[in-house]
């Protein structure tokens, strides 16, 4: 019986984690702490993190772990990958890097169906720099750079999962969970990295995520604009499963 | 008047804010100052350390190898501030936070301190949020150059917004500047030993027939999620405190149903429920 309630494969000298109170994206790799754990990946798997508070996760695992420019995480996911296709490759990412800078690496690595996994944290947010508006920032959600709101001029919410289901072969898995429901996402991140290891080809959870700090919200508030307000904009499901 | 002053605690416990306001006042009191922010990660993560500078005369670079002063807010912050120390500088450190086993590592680097209770004081007589006023109230009685007004009028102004939403915010900093200072000046090497507190024997265990609870305050962040997310409402805040300092959750064993909500949600894996069937 481990002494901890923390996940085997999470690198204990590195805890307390340096995510903020309440963070769930540090939620969301409890979670795929987990799954690891449960798979028994950890000595197969390469670990790719993004800048953003994606970085803060860089010592999370005992996981060998690579990191590169913002956005750029993909393209490095799938060189390394092509390089060593035994490895298992999972990629982390906000949404930031993952919708707007590094939009078009996602965009052709779907497309192309390259065999890596892919989470990206949607905390409708740029967090780690202090909270600027986001694609997938809700409308009239109040940020640093929109301090009146989104407005529908600045575009509509993005939803990642909805377009990359449209783009991707039938042998993707795309789906979106939410770091406060554990067993669902926990089956979601298992499904998606054994697409992955089963050969079938790319893979994608976006995972919903509460960002107090710059939500500015308590516990009880984190939970409703994720559970209730994302959700509704964002719904949660699995888009494909080619596993069924 | 020490000019080199290094500050170092957990994101959150406001060490920048404390710079802030020192570097502020000591610029509109007609001195140069400079203060360089340095974050483990960017924004966040790690220790949060600032470099400040105080002078008469024009300041050439941010950063320095030997500090004059040093203040430390938390455990983490002794090795970040360790190559800081000679054996002319204050040391000022908050001593209801600081471990005796992290000073231990200092110890013989140490001259010239000045201990602190700042969070236990803050927590007992105004709100745990001022403790870093309390320790900012300690930096300022050793910068008689400048003068006290000043720093108020800085620190009310660093506040303003908030004070418009909560008056409360404005006793409360005035309150923890002026005991800052009070220990300060009464402070005597003689009656406050190099010491800080003993790593304490906090309640970690709760069972009862077939459900064991178990928390781990050194991994605890205070979030509250855990709480909100009993169905029983078998969770509370309780006075123990984990690892910033905050306070860490209790439960009530007797109302607890073991359904696990509480480990699931919570970021940082520092609550454990077992339930056997
Ligand atoms: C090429 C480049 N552009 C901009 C930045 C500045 N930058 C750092 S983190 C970040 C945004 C991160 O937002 P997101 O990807 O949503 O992650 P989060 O912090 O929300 O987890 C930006 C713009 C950078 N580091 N590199
Ligand atoms: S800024 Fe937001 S996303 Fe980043 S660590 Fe803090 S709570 Fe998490
Ligand atoms: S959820 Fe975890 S970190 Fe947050 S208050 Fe509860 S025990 Fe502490
Ligand atoms: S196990 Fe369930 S009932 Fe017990 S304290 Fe945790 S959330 Fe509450």
């Amino acid at each position: 019986m481990p002494e901890t309630a923390l996940p085997k494969s999470w690198n204990k000298e590195s805890k307390p984690h340096k995510f903020c109170p309440g963070c769930g994206q540090a939620l969301a790799l409890k979670i795929l702490g987990q799954a690891i754990d449960e798979l028994d990946i950890q000595k197969k798997m390469i670990y790719a993190t993004d800048i953003g508070c994606s970085l803060l996760s860089w010592s999370m695992f005992n996981v060998d772990t690579i990191q590169t420019h913002h956005g750029r995480t993909l393209p490095l996911s799938v060189g390394f990958k092509k390089a060593k296709p035994e490895a298992i490759v999972v990629s982390f990412t906000g949404d930031g890097g993952g919708y707007a800078i590094g939009a078009q690496h996602l965009l052709n690595t779907a497309m192309r169906n390259d065999p890596i996994t892919v989470i990206l944290i949607n905390n409708a947010n740029y967090a780690m720099t202090g909270g600027q508006l986001a694609p997938t920032t809700l409308l009239n959600q109040k940020t640093t750079t929109a301090p009146k709101g989104r407005e529908l001029a600045q575009g509509k919410p993005f939803k990642g999962p909805e377009m990359l289901a449209q783009i991707t072969s039938e042998d993707a898995h795309i789906a979106r969970g939410i770091s406060t429901n554990y067993q669902q996402l926990l089956e979601m991140y298992k499904k998606a990295i054994s697409n992955q290891i089963e050969g079938r080809g790319f893979s994608f959870v976006e995972v919903i995520a509460m960002c107090p700090v710059n939500w500015h919200t308590d516990a009880q508030q984190s939970l409703d604009f994720a559970e209730i307000e994302m959700a509704k904009i964002y719904p949660i499901g699995e888009l494909k499963c080619p596993q069924k | 008047m020490p000019t080199k002053i290094i500050l170092a605690g957990e994101g959150g416990q406001g060490v920048q804010t404390v710079a802030k306001i020192i570097a502020v006042t000591a610029q509109r009191s007609g001195k140069n100052s400079s203060y360089l922010p340095a974050f483990g990660v960017e924004q966040r993560g790690g220790v949060s350390l600032a470099y400040l500078q105080i002078s008469s005369k024009p300041i050439t670079y941010p950063r320095f190898a030997k500090a004059d002063m040093v203040v430390a807010f938390c455990d983490r912050a002794i090795p970040a501030i360790k190559d800081f120390l000679s054996k002319d500088t204050l040391f000022i450190y908050d001593n209801s936070v600081i471990k005796n086993k992290s000073l231990e590592k200092i110890k013989n680097l140490i001259n010239n301190y000045l201990a602190m209770p700042a969070l236990a004081l803050a927590k007992e007589k105004l709100s745990s949020k001022v403790a870093n006023v309390v320790l900012l109230g300690g930096i300022i009685a050793h910068l008689k150059e400048i003068d006290y007004q000043e720093f108020e009028k800085t620190l009310l102004e660093e506040f303003a917004d908030k004070i418009i939403k909560k008056p409360e915010i404005k006793d409360l900093n005035l309150g923890a500047l002026k005991a800052g200072i009070e220990i300060a000046e009464k402070f005597n090497k003689e009656e406050t030993p190099f010491s800080g507190i003993e790593a304490t024997e906090i309640k970690t265990n709760f069972s009862k027939e077939k459900i064991s609870w178990q928390r781990f305050p050194e991994y605890c962040k205070g979030c509250g999620l855990c709480i909100v997310r009993c169905p029983t409402k078998a969770l509370q805040f309780s006075r123990d405190s984990g690892f910033l300092g905050n306070p860490m959750p209790i439960v009530t064993i007797e109302k607890c149903i073991g359904c696990g909500n509480c480990m699931q949600i919570c970021p940082d894996g520092a609550i454990k429920v077992e339930k056997s069937t």
